[in-house]
């Protein structure tokens, strides 16, 4: 693997090049995270998802136990746009070597 | 007018005076760090040596000790010449 | 030797930390106080990372793995090499 110019990492974001048309993982400010496939993406990782599922986590405090309740949210979305300055981490599909 | 006065020290200039010595940083929010300055760039980020993190949270403080690190000048709020009063 | 020759043989600058640190087990801090220990791959101008076998710990839980990971650089509190100790205060 990595004889190819294309297929080596040389900054951060060729790891987001060498992802394109794949499904990625993207974790968000504010306990968002989203699945899907990428379509674009630019220098700021704004980027274009397709298929996407979205999830949501909150914590709630139990007015009378005050224990933690935590929730999560799903949802699909078929075709969205991310602006890159929400984005905390991104990690491509698992590739085998 | 007063950037003809050479008694004035450049912030820059305070920080260079710093390295290979112990400096204290206060971020932004609730952390603290401790370590020796070895170097610094143009935005005042910061590689520190022998580094004590302090974090404030709900349960009380926690410490990290650190080797070496390359702290982001970006939520830096006050540098301290000298290092910590505190006791360690 | 001069004092200055001796200063720049014990000076390391971002750049050469960078440098320096390539290929290396490390430990990134973000501001939020999550935790990503791994193997660094890269990294550029705005401390984005690329990393590898990436753990994810959560107040030094472990709570995600990632074989690949990106970490936008504005989210970075400091990068570590990787040998530490935690301890609890008072």
């Amino acid at each position: 693997m990595g004889s190819e110019e294309e297929s080596t990492v040389r900054e951060p974001l060729d790891l987001i090049r060498l992802s394109l048309d794949e499904r990625i993982y993207v974790k968000l400010r504010h306990d968002r995270e989203l699945r899907g496939k990428l379509h674009a993406y630019d220098q700021h990782l704004n980027m274009i998802l397709g298929d996407v599922e979205e999830i949501v986590t909150t914590v709630e405090i139990d007015d009378e136990t005050y224990e933690e309740i935590v929730r999560t949210t799903r949802r699909m979305v078929p075709f969205l746009f991310v602006r890159g300055d929400g984005v905390i981490l991104v990690s491509p599909p698992l590739r085998t070597a | 007018m007063s950037s003809n006065n050479p008694s004035q020290l450049l912030p820059s200039e305070l920080i260079d005076r710093c390295i290979g010595s112990k400096i204290w940083v206060i971020m932004k929010g609730d952390k603290e760090l401790v370590g020796t300055l070895r170097g610094f760039d143009v935005y005042v980020n910061m590689v520190l040596e022998d580094v004590t993190e302090y974090e404030i949270t709900a349960e009380g403080r926690r410490i990290t000790k650190l080797d070496q690190i390359l702290l982001n000048g970006n939520n830096i709020a006050i540098l301290v010449p000298g290092g910590s009063p505190d006791p360690e | 030797m001069s004092g200055a020759a001796e200063k720049a043989s014990t000076t390391k600058t971002p750049a050469d930390f960078l440098k320096s640190i390539r290929g290396r087990p490390v430990v990134v801090k973000l501001n939020s106080g999550v935790d990503y220990r791994g193997i660094l791959a890269c990294l550029d101008g705005y401390m984005n990372i690329a990393m590898e076998q990436t753990e994810e710990y959560v107040n030094g839980q472990l709570k995600n793995k990632y074989g690949d990971a990106f970490i936008r650089g504005n989210n970075v509190l400091y990068i570590s090499t990787s040998k530490r100790t935690l301890a609890e205060g008072a």
